[in-house]
């Protein structure tokens, strides 16, 4: 296992309401494996990401739970480093982050060489050997090294792209994190990009990657497990082959349902929609957060909140179809 | 392989120049004469009194005098006439000043208004983005809170009037200062150090007002373009790697800088029509208190030699400026090579 997270609720405070962007999640990161986290927009995935990097910045604020993390071979209780410590220890080494709009996340007015001749300063580390290490990997992810001496606005969108992996994996985080990446890419550099992200993992330079998006044709290509997010909530864990086999949560089945996927089954039947929309996070229903708009809504599902349970070896779901004390 | 395009780009911005150059001369040329009054109804009503001749005297002055400031003839004509002469840089005979040269009268103010602007629009810069950026770097501390508040106050104080307030307190009260004049009066400008302690005597005041109104608005500038620049992509990214914050702040720093070159540029260009105000709170004999007698006695040459030069010295600023900026930012210098 790599990461750990326990029963994480982070809030965004405001002045007189909080909003409850992830409310109480618990998961694991194992070594060795990508994780797709999807859900609409607002389910809580980006601060999902924030607070698996430690990057907790006001309003958010982490209200209770654990994250533990495998820093040389021991697991430390991050969610209780300062910031400061965060900086130093975790972010570049250990845990990096991609952002959401990787097309603008290099500075724009100097070359990229110096850029890394920067980051070698502030890690205490050789320019030449870092710079070196910077050449091999731009290589690895399909770019002329002598790409570096130039600006980042020379490059193409998807050379941009893959020119910010190449930085952001130049330290070999173990875990990179990658919110959205490829939403601002078309199908070709989408595929380039994808492919790259897993000869990084099958070269040892991460261990493990969690891909955020939206975009579950995207995800479905790469992840061995995906964490559905419902309204800050994880409704559903499963490796990726089950969930697209047979989705449990209602959800699940919603949100697959609302993709074209190439399985004739599922050409077949068409693309639905989930009517309704995503609860407000500052008072989300009571009960299931789901339940209004569920069509397989019952009684109990209004009144209580439906645990993540294990059903099958691997699989957690959080919904009462599945659960004893349904009824 | 650069040398035909930029060509081009250089002809280009050569023939804009000249349409601005030609619009803005128009709009100099008809300005003053928007003002109701005659400037030669003074001279010879001076005449008059001084000559006590008759009117049949007074009217051939006129004529003559008319002749010679080019008034009799057509407003087209002396439209044109202008704006030949502008071109070949003669500005006319001043009219208050008669006989003398518009130009004569200009350029020995000229080193004066630099002396006091060009030194106080780049200390105020300097001042004011540094602290404007410390305050950014020091977000939501009382060094931050500090700063924008005096500067919000700062910015606002009207420079003449904090001028006043100076003459008031330094002048009159305390007696520290001369409260008008560059130099004092009945000495003659000199190289000498007796000079020098007197001119700086007469210095500190109007500096110290331009520079103390004017640093408000940059550090108020800066700070925003820092604290907007440190909430950006790469600055987001640059943290994730984990680079050193102050490395993050100095290309917050150097990225905020553009905006504010441009804004320093502009503010160069106007220094030689000199701080109209601050000249005549303390009597300095720059181009705005020229500015100030020409416009009072409705001397056109001279208000159009003013503002032929002030136009003049803008377009220069605005080229200079385009150079700078081609300079820090790689995205103009390579973009234009293309």
């Amino acid at each position: 296992m790599l990461l750990k997270v326990e029963n994480a609720k982070a809030y965004y405070k405001l002045e007189k309401v909080s909003v409850k962007a992830v409310d109480g999640v618990s998961f694991e990161i194992f070594e060795d494996e990508v994780v797709g986290v999807v859900g609409e927009s607002g389910s809580g995935k980006t601060t999902l990401s924030n607070l698996v990097s430690m990057n907790i910045l006001k309003p958010l604020t982490l209200v209770e739970g654990k994250i533990l993390l495998k820093i040389n071979g021991e697991f430390k209780e991050i969610s209780s480093m300062s910031r400061e410590e965060v900086k130093k220890k975790l972010w570049g080494k250990e845990v990096t982050i991609v952002p959401q709009s990787a097309m603008n996340a290099l500075m724009p007015t100097i070359r990229m060489a110096k850029y890394v001749e920067h980051l070698a300063h502030s890690h205490d580390l050789a320019e030449e050997k870092l710079l070196a290490k910077a050449e091999k990997r731009f290589e690895e992810v399909g770019l002329d090294p002598l790409w570096l001496k130039r600006y980042p606005f020379e490059l193409s969108g998807g050379m941009k792209q893959r020119a910010v992996i190449a930085i952001a994996t130049i330290l070999n985080p173990k875990l990179l994190i990658v919110d959205e990446p490829t939403s601002a890419l078309d199908v070709v550099n989408q595929r380039v990009f994808l492919k790259v992200l897993m000869q990084l993992k099958r070269m040892g330079i991460v261990r493990s990657i969690i891909f955020i998006t939206h975009d579950i044709a995207t995800v479905r290509q790469i992840a061995d497990r995906m964490i559905v997010m419902y309204a800050g909530k994880i409704v559903e864990i499963s490796s990726m082959e089950e969930i697209l086999r047979k989705p449990l949560h209602p959800y699940t089945r919603g949100l697959l349902n609302s993709v074209l996927t190439p399985e004739p089954e599922i050409r077949k039947r068409g693309i639905s929609v989930i009517p309704g929309a995503p609860p407000n996070l500052i008072s989300p229903p009571h009960g299931c957060r789901f339940h209004p708009r569920c069509p397989h809504v019952m009684d109990i599902c209004k009144e209580k909140d439906p645990p993540l349970e294990e059903v099958e070896e691997g699989r957690r779901v959080a919904c009462f179809l599945y659960s004893e004390e349904r009824r | 392989m650069a040398s035909k395009p930029m060509f081009r780009f250089l002809l280009r911005r050569f023939i804009f120049l000249l349409v601005t150059y030609i619009v803005a001369t128009t709009v100099v040329f008809i300005l003053p004469r928007a003002i109701p009054g005659n400037p030669l109804a003074q001279m010879l009503s001076s005449l008059s009194q001084v000559a006590q001749a008759n009117p049949e005297a007074i009217r051939a002055a006129e004529r003559t005098l008319m002749k010679e400031f080019g008034v009799d003839k057509p407003v087209l004509v002396q439209y044109g006439e202008f704006l030949l002469k502008a071109l070949r840089g003669d500005l006319g005979t001043s009219i208050s000043y008669y006989p003398r040269k518009v130009i004569d009268l200009i350029v020995p103010v000229i080193p004066w208004t630099l002396i006091l602007l060009l030194p106080a629009t780049l200390v105020a810069w300097i001042l004011g983005n540094t602290l404007g950026a410390l305050a950014a770097y020091r977000r939501n501390t009382w060094i931050d809170k500090g700063v924008l508040t005096s500067s919000l106050v700062v910015s606002q104080i009207p420079y003449y009037w904090l001028g006043m307030i100076f003459i008031f307190l330094f002048g009159v009260r305390l007696g520290w200062l001369p409260v008008q004049g560059a130099y004092s009066q009945g000495t003659i400008p000199s190289l000498s150090w007796g000079f020098f302690v007197d001119a700086l005597k007469h210095y500190v005041m109007p500096f110290a007002s331009i520079v103390i109104s004017t640093m408000g608005g940059w550090a108020i500038g800066m700070r925003v373009m820092v604290v907007y620049e440190l909430g950006s992509d790469y600055a987001l990214f640059s943290e994730y790697l984990g680079m050193r914050d102050k490395r993050i702040f100095k290309y917050a720093f150097r990225n905020s800088l553009l905006p504010q070159i441009t804004g320093l540029a502009l503010n160069l260009g106007t220094v030689l029509g000199g701080a109209l105000i601050t000249e005549i709170v303390f009597n300095y004999p720059g181009t705005g208190f020229l500015l100030f007698k020409a416009l009072t006695t409705l001397d056109y040459p001279m208000i159009q030699g003013i503002f032929v030069i002030l136009i003049a010295s803008v377009y220069l600023a605005n080229f200079i400026v385009d150079f700078l900026y081609a300079w820090i930012d790689p995205r103009i210098r390579l973009g234009q090579e293309e």
